[in-house]
C-alpha cells in the first residue's frame, strides 16, 4: 500500500536536498546535458527528422541518467546518513518514500528535456518542431512517470544491500542502447529485443519519435500503442517494485544488514 | 515503579544472524546475538538493557521496535505481535539510537521533524504545533532553521530525542541515548527521559552507563553474550554483592595477568580493571575486604601502587560480578 503523504514530504524533502547540495546538480543537470551536446555534435551535419531524433534520444537518455543516479542513490543515501531505520520504524511504506523522491527526479528530467530542446533550438539552430505537441507531452510525462519507476525497482536493492551501487553502474550504460532511445530498436541483434521490449523506457520513447517525427513507426504501433505499451510496463515494474520492496525489506530485517554503510 | 500491565513481553526471544554472502572472500560464521530472552516492561516504567558492547541490547530493542525480524521466540508491544501486526504498531511506538547518524545533516531541524511527522501522518494543524512545542522540550527553539549539520554532537541528540516523539509514542525505544555526550548534556538528556516517563511514556533504555541505569531505570535487565544474566530492581541488584566487599586499588602497572592473579584469590568473586590516565583502579568484590588487603597489598607490591582502600559495593559491583564473575 502507498502513502500519498509519504510521498509527498519525501518529494519536498529531495526538493530540499537537490537546492541545498550541490552535488546533485552533477547527475541531474550538467552530466545529461553534456550527454546530449556530444550527441548533438555528433549528429550535427545529419540534419532533417534525423537531428531531432537525436534531440529526443538525448533528452530521454538525460533522463535516463538522472534516474539512475538519483532514484536508486536515494536509499542509499538513507543508509549514509544512518536514517534508513528511522524511516523504517514509522509506518510509511518505503516504497512510498522512494517513489515521492523518484518523482521530484522526474520533474528534474522534464527541466533537463527542456534545457535539450533549448540547446538544440538555439546554439544548433535545429528544428525541434513536434508534429504533435499535446501527444508529446502526453508521452514526455508517461516517460517520466516510467523512468521514476524503473527509479524505484532498482532503488529496492539498496535496502538488502550497500553494493548495489555496482549494479546500477553495470546498467546504465547497457539500457542506453536497449532502450533504443539513441538507435532504432530495428538495428539491435533480435536476442537483445526481448529486453528492450520489457523496458518502459523503451516504449516512452518510441511513443515520443511517433508524436515528434512524421512517418516515424518503424514498429507500426501507432502512437496510443506505443503509450498504451509505456502504461502497461510501466504498472508491471511497479507492482515488481513494490513486490521487491516487501521481500528486500523483509531479507534485510532477517540479515540485519540495514544500518551497514 | 509501576505494577501496571506488562505492555512489552518478550518470550524466548532469539536473534542468530546468518552468514554474510560475499561474493568474494569469506562472509563469516552465523552469530548468535540474542539467545532465549525472556522479560516484559510495564506501562510506564523505564527499563533498561544493561551490558556490554556486543552484548546484544541493540539486536533486543530492534527486534522489540519491528527493525528485526526474531529468528524464533515472540514478543508483543502494546499487545501487538512485533512481527505480524509491525504495520500496526509502528504508528504507537519510536526508537532514538545515540550517536551522530540518524538525520539529514542538510535540512534544519525542523524540516527533519516536519519530514517525520508527516511519515507518522501527525495531523497537519497539529504538526506546527507539536514541532514548536518539541524543540522547546529539547532546548532548540533559536537552532529550528539551523542546518543539522551545524549542530553540535549534544544538538544533534536532542534533536533525536525530539525526532523520537513527534508521534507521541505510547512506547519509547532509546538505544544508548547518552552515547559520547559530555557530562552536562547527558545530565539534561537524562532529566528529559525521567519527564518523558512522569508523562506516562514506557521507556526501554540500552546502556552500558552504570550510573545511568541506577538512576533512571526501575527495573533493569543485565544482559551478556546475548543472555540475560540477571533481571530486578538496581536495588535488587545490588543486594547481590550487599554481603560483599570492595577493596580499591590504584596503582601505575596494572594489566590483564594481574587482573586474573587477583580474580583467583580465595573469597574473590570478580575484579574490574578501569584504565586512567597514567595508572589503573581495580575493584575487587571480596567477602571480607580487610581480611585480603595484605594478600592483596604483596602480591601488587612490585606494580607501583598508588592507594589500596576499602569501599561500599555499587551497582557497577554487582554488574561485575553478575556478568564475569562466579
Amino acid at each position: 500500500m502507498m502513502s500519498v503523504r509519504a510521498m509527498k514530504a519525501a518529494l519536498k524533502q529531495q526538493a530540499i536536498h537537490f537546492f541545498v547540495d550541490p552535488q546533485w546538480v552533477i547527475p541531474s543537470i550538467i552530466a545529461p546535458f553534456i550527454f546530449t551536446t556530444v550527441t548533438l555534435f555528433l549528429f550535427r551535419h545529419t540534419g532533417g527528422d534525423l537531428m531531432l531524433y537525436a534531440v529526443l534520444g538525448g533528452g530521454v537518455l538525460g533522463m535516463w541518467g538522472n534516474t539512475i543516479h538519483s532514484s536508486s542513490w536515494s536509499i542509499g543515501y538513507d543508509r549514509m546518513n544512518g536514517t534508513l531505520e528511522a524511516i523504517m520504524v514509522t509506518p510509511a511504506p518505503l516504497s512510498s518514500v522512494v517513489f515521492g523522491r523518484c518523482l521530484w527526479n522526474a520533474f528534474l528530467g522534464l527541466l533537463n528535456a527542456l534545457a535539450v530542446f533549448l540547446v538544440a533550438k538555439f546554439a544548433f539552430g535545429i528544428d525541434v518542431t513536434v508534429r504533435d505537441p499535446l501527444g508529446f507531452l502526453v508521452a514526455l510525462a508517461a516517460t517520466l512517470l516510467s523512468l521514476a519507476v524503473l527509479g524505484m525497482v532498482f532503488g529496492a536493492f539498496y535496502v538488502v544491500t550497500r553494493a548495489s551501487s555496482a549494479l546500477f553502474q553495470m546498467l546504465e550504460y547497457p539500457i542506453y542502447v536497449l532502450s533504443g532511445a539513441m538507435f532504432p530498436l530495428v538495428v539491435l541483434p533480435e536476442w537483445s529485443r526481448p529486453f528492450s521490449y520489457a523496458l518502459p523506457a523503451t516504449w516512452g520513447a518510441e511513443a515520443l519519435k511517433i508524436a515528434s517525427l512524421p512517418g516515424y513507426d518503424p514498429l507500426g504501433l501507432g502512437y496510443m500503442g506505443a503509450l498504451g505499451l509505456t502504461a502497461l510496463t510501466t504498472l508491471v515494474f511497479l507492482l515488481v517494485s513494490l513486490w521487491l520492496f516487501s521481500f528486500l525489506e523483509g531479507r534485510a530485517k532477517v540479515n540485519g544488514t540495514l544500518v551497514r554503510y | 515503579m509501576s505494577d501496571g500491565e506488562a505492555v512489552i513481553e518478550a518470550e524466548g526471544l532469539t536473534k542468530v544472524y546468518p552468514a554474510a554472502f560475499r561474493l568474494f572472500g569469506d562472509g563469516g560464521r552465523e552469530k548468535l546475538a540474542v539467545d532465549n530472552v525472556t522479560f516484559n516492561v510495564r506501562r510506564g516504567e523505564i527499563f533498561g538493557l544493561l551490558g556490554p558492547n556486543g552484548a546484544g541490547k541493540t539486536t533486543t530493542v530492534k527486534m522489540l521496535s519491528t527493525l528485526l525480524i526474531p529468528t524464533s521466540g515472540k514478543a508483543t508491544v502494546l499487545g501487538l505481535d512485533v512481527v505480524r501486526d509491525a504495520g500496526k504498531l509502528r504508528s504507537r511506538i519510536n526508537l532514538v539510537s545515540g550517536g551522530e547518524r540518524g538525520l539529514y545533516f542538510r535540512l534544519t531541524g525542523r524540516q527533519n521533524l516536519e519530514f517525520f511527522s508527516d511519515m507518522y501522518h501527525v495531523p497537519r494543524e497539529e504538526k506546527r504545533r507539536r514541532i514548536t512545542n518539541l524543540l522547546e522540550i529539547v532546548g532548540l527553539t533559536e537552532a529550528a532553521d539551523v542546518r543539522v549539520e551545524e549542530y553540535s554532537r549534544g544538538m544533534k541528540q536532542r534533536l533525536h530525542l525530539a525526532r523520537g516523539l513527534v508521534n507521541e509514542p505510547e512506547v519509547l525505544f532509546l538505544d544508548e541515548p547518552t552515547l559520547g555526550l559530555d557530562p552536562e548534556i547527558s545530565r539534561e538528556t537524562r532529566a528529559l527521559i525521567r519527564h518523558l516517563s512522569e508523562e506516562g511514556v514506557t521507556i526501554l533504555l540500552t546502556t552500558h552507563y552504570m550510573f545511568e541505569a541506577d538512576e533512571l531505570c526501575d527495573r533493569l535487565a543485565i544482559i551478556s553474550e546475548g543472555r540475560i544474566k540477571a533481571l530486578g530492581s538496581p536495588y535488587s541488584m545490588k543486594e547481590a554483592v550487599r554481603n560483599d566487599s570492595i577493596i580499591e586499588v590504584e596503582a601505575r602497572e596494572l594489566g590483564e595477568a594481574q587482573r586474573r592473579e587477583l580474580a583467583d584469590l580465595p573469597g574473590v568473586s570478580a575484579v574490574s580493571v578501569e584504565h586512567l590516565e597514567g595508572r589503573q583502579r581495580a575493584r575487587i568484590v571480596v567477602a571480607n575486604a580487610p581480611g585480603l588487603i595484605p594478600t592483596v597489598a604483596a602480591m601488587l607490591e612490585s606494580r607501583r601502587v598508588i592507594s589500596i582502600r576499602v569501599d561500599q559495593p555499587t551497582l557497577e559491583d554487582a554488574y561485575i560480578k553478575l556478568v564475569n564473575g562466579r
